[in-house]
């Protein structure tokens, strides 16, 4: 089982097994610190902030630290989007939360609930969550994971030590790249970091797969040929084809991308509708104006995605505003010339 | 005059001679025959046919032309055992006085006519079958019924004792002659097309046909092409491309909703549909971002109708008919997409689907992330990485199934 002992995605394989391993996120890993000096004293944690910016890496830190290597046996890890309802909350936790672990992790005497993406759970499963943080405080810890706060409820937060996790700065993530490159036996070079670092908008996760990715095109050297190459051919790029697409007017084709995004990658619509609010904002051809205006017209549909019965029809619509609002920007050039 | 006006069209022009019946020559000479032929090889005669092809018509003609008596039931009266024998066996039992004084020429006689036999409900009309049987066999003045589906269990014992004279569907040259005739009679004035598109519509019902001519064309003696686009509701059967046509080329709201709450089809296909076409109805950009968010107000309304609140049925409706008339002018015809797109593209997902879901549970499960984090930001480079490197370990460390990794590798190539 050696392949299943040593990680080979780099995400996993570099990803800090200890408080001290972990780059940047200074003030957060001393308060963590001062809490694992004497364990008992942890309060429930919740971890909000952008996607990889660490928040997962530091709760499996957590779980390392306390329990060691066995860490598995005494934590139980959610992923609250995958399993959202009240169900989950009611069985797999609220068994998970009541039984004691004395005697069994060292001197911890409680369990690790480590539940991802919180703010996807469901109104209603929260609030059974609250009343199990509450009773189960003797024999489990939480920690919370989530993009924002604002979706977790009051009761939920109060109950919480909150920890905001801000991007990674780009210089560190440079330099941890190249890093990993290193240990790898590849030469990044730094054109090349640079470009992973304004792709990945300060999200590691997704810069290291990038990374990975582009050490599987070409030994020895990643250059930033390689890495455009492999950026054009992720899936977020097909959006952004599928988006000039519709801006430049051939709405036919960028509904026939769209249904290619759909059929092939099985995205869902609001997905899809995601990807287009990220992509529309790295496009440096439009002005801040109209990135502010198509915005809000992505605002509309996103809503209507989620009333409406077809979230293909909805995505259409939207690409059609956008053959529409990319006329309207020719017509305007056309009488500034 | 007034009275004239009111009158419907059918009765209005219904034929008093036999010869400007139109349509089913045979069927008519048969009938004749029998008619004209004192010793009848068959009492009782039954005429069937599919419904507007002018059974009763004959009937009605022959009695006026040969002068004779018709007392008729139809599916309208209760047809028992007893109210058969309370009406028709006085009818039956005499000939008539004149018969025997030798004017049989100006009047015939009495005829017995029962209009749809077939529609002798089970138990209402208990022993309707058997008293109409009796009658036939005692009769002294001959039995005439109609009906459209002689082939009714029911009715097998009639068919012993009766002549069987069948009627097709008219054809649909003499449909459009008969309602070219009716428009200049009422000074209507139609495009051919239009009488065609009748016509057509009708299936060889020339009853249906002429009320059609009569309440598309009454108002304003005129008919376009245009305004039978939206008759197609009132038929049978009217193919889904027609109901698109219809919605793609009206002429304002008004006509895509009466259009709509007649129509049959299914609201689902139907949406689906008209997304699918609005760009090639609507070439100009922002015409067609105008229509496709009526359409997408419309499909907000289905997905709040869901199963059960229906009364919001009205609003999508009239979103679908804003739509349809963004701009009734730069209409041109076209031809059709269809099956709808995602039907082609998306149906063979379902398999796939769940393919990617195993996959994404098994990276969620390596990596600490959800299925969805999996999707967007490990599928398309794992994809990546195992098209480039088919041999790396990385599929054995996912636990991939080697079907699954044909499944990434595969995936994206369109």
């Amino acid at each position: 089982m050696a392949t299943s002992e040593e990680a080979l995605m780099w995400v996993e394989k570099y990803r800090p097994k200890t408080l001290d391993e972990v780059v940047g996120l200074k003030d957060i890993v001393e308060s963590l610190k001062a809490f694992m000096k004497n364990p008992k004293t942890m309060p429930h944690l919740l971890f909000a902030g952008v996607p990889g910016t660490g928040k997962t890496t530091l709760a499996l830190a957590i779980a390392h630290t306390l329990y060691g290597p066995n860490w598995k046996s005494f934590t139980l890890e959610l992923n609250a989007s995958d399993e959202r309802g009240i169900d989950t909350v009611r069985d797999r936790i609220k068994d998970f939360s009541r039984y004691s672990r004395t005697g069994f992790g060292g001197d911890i005497p409680f369990a690790l609930i480590i539940l991802d993406e919180c703010d996807q759970m469901t109104g209603p499963a929260q609030t059974a969550l609250r009343r199990i943080m509450e009773v189960g405080s003797r024999t489990s810890r939480f920690i919370l994971i989530c993009n924002q706060s604002s979706k977790i409820i009051e009761p939920i937060q109060s109950r919480c030590a909150i920890f905001r996790f801000s991007r990674v700065d780009k210089q560190a993530m440079k330099e941890h790249l190249i890093c990993i490159a290193k240990k790898e036996g590849y030469t990044l070079v730094p054109e090349a970091a640079d470009r992973i670092v304004d792709f990945s908008e300060g999200d590691l996760r997704h810069a290291i797969n990038s990374l990975q990715t582009a050490s599987a095109y070409k030994e020895g050297v990643i250059d930033e040929k390689t890495v455009a190459l492999v950026i054009g051919e992720a899936s977020p790029m097909l959006v952004q084809k599928m988006i000039r697409k519709a801006l430049y007017g051939d709405f036919m084709e960028a509904r026939k991308t769209m249904y290619d995004i759909m059929g092939n990658f099985g995205f869902s619509g609001t997905e899809i509708i995601r990807q287009i609010q990220r992509e529309i904002f790295k496009m440096s051809d439009l002005t801040a104006e109209q990135k502010a205006e198509l915005s809000e017209v992505i605002g509309e549909y996103d809503f209507r995605l989620t009333e409406g019965a077809n979230t293909d029809i909805q995505l259409s619509a939207l690409l059609a505003q956008f053959a529409k609002f990319g006329k309207s920007i020719e017509e305007s050039y056309a009488e500034t010339k | 005059m007034q009275k004239q006006s009111d009158l419907l069209w059918v009765e209005k022009y219904r034929p008093k001679k036999i010869a400007d019946v139109t349509g089913n020559d045979e069927a008519k000479a048969l009938f004749l025959d029998w008619l004209k032929n004192k010793k009848h090889t068959k009492k009782a005669v039954l005429l069937y046919g599919p419904p507007g092809v002018g059974k009763t018509t004959l009937v009605m003609a022959a009695a006026s032309e040969y002068n004779f008596n018709v007392i008729e039931m139809n599916a309208s009266d209760t047809r028992s055992e007893k109210a058969i024998n309370a009406v028709a066996k006085p009818a039956t039992s005499y000939t008539s006085l004149d018969s025997f004084s030798g004017a049989a020429k100006k009047a015939g006689g009495n005829v017995l006519f029962l209009d749809e036999v077939d529609g002798i409900a089970g138990n209402e009309d208990r022993g309707g079958v058997n008293a109409i049987l009796k009658i036939v066999e005692e009769s002294l003045v001959p039995v005439i019924m109609a009906a459209n589906d002689p082939d009714v269990e029911k009715l097998r014992p009639l068919k012993k004792v009766c002549l069987l004279v069948r009627f097709h569907q008219v054809r649909i040259p003499l449909i459009i002659a008969l309602l070219q005739k009716i428009c200049r009679l009422e000074g209507v004035k139609a495009e051919f097309e239009a009488l065609e598109r009748i016509a057509q519509n009708s299936k060889g019902d020339v009853r249906s046909a002429i009320n059609d001519l009569q309440s598309l064309s009454e108002e304003n003696h005129r008919l376009t092409l245009q305004d039978t686009l939206t008759l197609s509701s009132r038929n049978k059967d009217v193919s889904f491309d027609d109901t698109l046509r219809g919605f793609f080329s009206a002429q304002s709201i008004a006509d895509t909703s009466r259009l709509l709450s007649y129509s049959n089809v299914d609201y689902d296909d139907f949406l689906l549909s008209v997304a699918d076409n609005l760009p090639k109805r609507y070439t100009d950009a922002a015409e067609l971002a105008k229509a496709f968010d009526f359409v997408s107000k419309a499909d907000v309304f289905r997905g709040r109708i869901g199963t059960e609140n229906w009364h919001l049925l009205k609003y999508f409706f009239n979103c679908l008919a804003e739509a349809s008339a963004v701009n009734p002018a730069s209409y041109k015809p076209f031809t059709f997409i269809t099956p709808p797109i995602r039907v082609i593209t998306l149906f063979w997902t379902k398999g796939k689907r769940t393919t990617l879901d195993a996959i994404c549970g098994k990276i969620g499960a390596q990596c600490h992330v959800s299925h969805q984090i999996a999707r967007e930001q490990y599928v398309p480079y794992i994809r990546l990485i195992l098209q480039k490197k088919p041999k790396s370990p990385l599929a054995a460390w996912f636990k991939f199934t080697p079907e699954e990794v044909n499944f990434l590798v595969t995936m994206g190539r369109f």
